[in-house]
């Protein structure tokens, strides 16, 4: 099997996000979850799989029952990237939302000491 | 005839201080005096110009939240201070503080629990596109929200006790007045609505951050978020 040059890009800077995300994952690293972990080998093991095996993706198609492989890689890609910006939404929402009580507990601090 | 020292007068507030000292002065003239003005991060001394009048009950948000945000930071305060009827205006002037009596007299004969100040069942003065455009916004509260009120958008309401402790908004921005209508709503509040004066000035047309269209439609944005998050 010849490998091309992209292939094996793609497959180095994969290995090292993968890596790197287990060893955070292992040295207790703050905010490094499983899922994190979980998502991390997911999204980065996908990519290396789509480069070294392009046909897997008409695997996928036939899978989700789509036509043609490209479709199924939008699709999916598609879906991935709405619900992360749920996710980050929901994220900026709360932080707004504490933000807003900090600045309200301060504001309102003369007036609780009085009392 | 109601006593009013229990009134509290919320004024929330952001780069007002070339009006904030006359709508304070309006207000005391009207006869009330609890009036708690919360300066929301403004860029000029809207806090310094209250506090020459108000003292303590000068609030001032560090950073801008929003007028939602500053509103119920107002609400808060007047509930620390054991307030049993919340009024709050605008702080640009545009609310005439002589309609205040038209909005606590229903909570002082315990009929209401709520009442909202509408300018449309007098739009005298109110520009056409304003119109239109609140009728627009009252028509996404009423779907989203299930209930329908002439003036959704207004900034001029009384609470008594019991409402001010079950309405529980989260909105800082201008989707707080929709929320509060939702608010209403969930909580089954009695409410009534009743017709205030509204005065368009070429300084309060002027302000960037008023309700306009862009505004209009992050509002809309964020009442649907709030729904589906």
């Amino acid at each position: 099997m010849r490998f091309h040059i992209y292939q094996i890009a793609i497959s180095i800077i994969s290995a090292i996000m993968i890596f790197k995300g287990i060893e955070n994952y292992v040295k207790g690293r703050n905010g490094q979850t499983f899922l994190k972990v979980l998502v991390r080998v997911v999204v980065w093991g996908g990519m290396v799989l789509i480069a070294i095996f392009p046909t897997f993706t008409n695997n996928v198609a036939e899978i989700i029952g789509m036509e043609g492989n490209i479709n199924a890689i939008i699709l999916v890609g598609f879906i991935f990237v709405f619900l992360m910006m749920f996710k980050l939404l929901s994220a900026i929402e709360r932080l707004e939302q504490q933000i807003t009580t900090v600045t309200r507990n301060e504001s309102l601090s003369e007036i609780k000491k009085e009392k | 005839m109601p006593t009013k020292k229990k009134i509290f007068i919320i004024i929330p507030a952001f780069n007002e201080a070339l009006v904030i000292q006359d709508v304070i002065r309006e207000v005391q003239t009207a006869g009330y005096k609890n009036i708690i003005v919360v300066d929301d991060g403004s860029t000029d001394n809207t806090h310094a110009k209250a506090r020459d009048l108000l003292k303590e009950c000068a609030l001032r948000h560090k950073i801008n939240r929003g007028k939602g945000g500053a509103t119920k930071t107002g609400i808060e305060a007047a509930k620390l201070l054991g307030a049993d009827i919340i009024v709050t205006i605008d702080g640009d002037g545009q609310h005439d503080p002589n309609d205040i009596k038209k909005l606590t007299d229903p909570i002082f004969k315990k009929e209401y629990d709520v009442v909202l100040g509408t300018r449309l069942m007098n739009p005298k003065g109110m520009p056409w596109y304003k119109i239109i455009a609140n009728y627009f916004g009252n028509f996404c509260t009423w779907y989203l929200f299930g209930l329908w009120v002439t003036d959704s958008q207004s900034g001029m309401r009384a609470y008594s006790s019991h409402a001010a402790g079950v309405i529980n908004t989260k909105a800082d921005r201008y989707e707080y007045d929709s929320e509060v209508i939702r608010e209403i709503y969930i909580y089954k509040l009695k409410f009534i609505e009743v017709p205030i004066a509204v005065r368009y000035t070429a300084y309060s047309m002027s302000k960037i951050n008023k309700q306009g269209l862009v505004n209009g439609i992050k509002t809309l944005y964020k009442m649907i978020w709030g729904l589906i998050s």
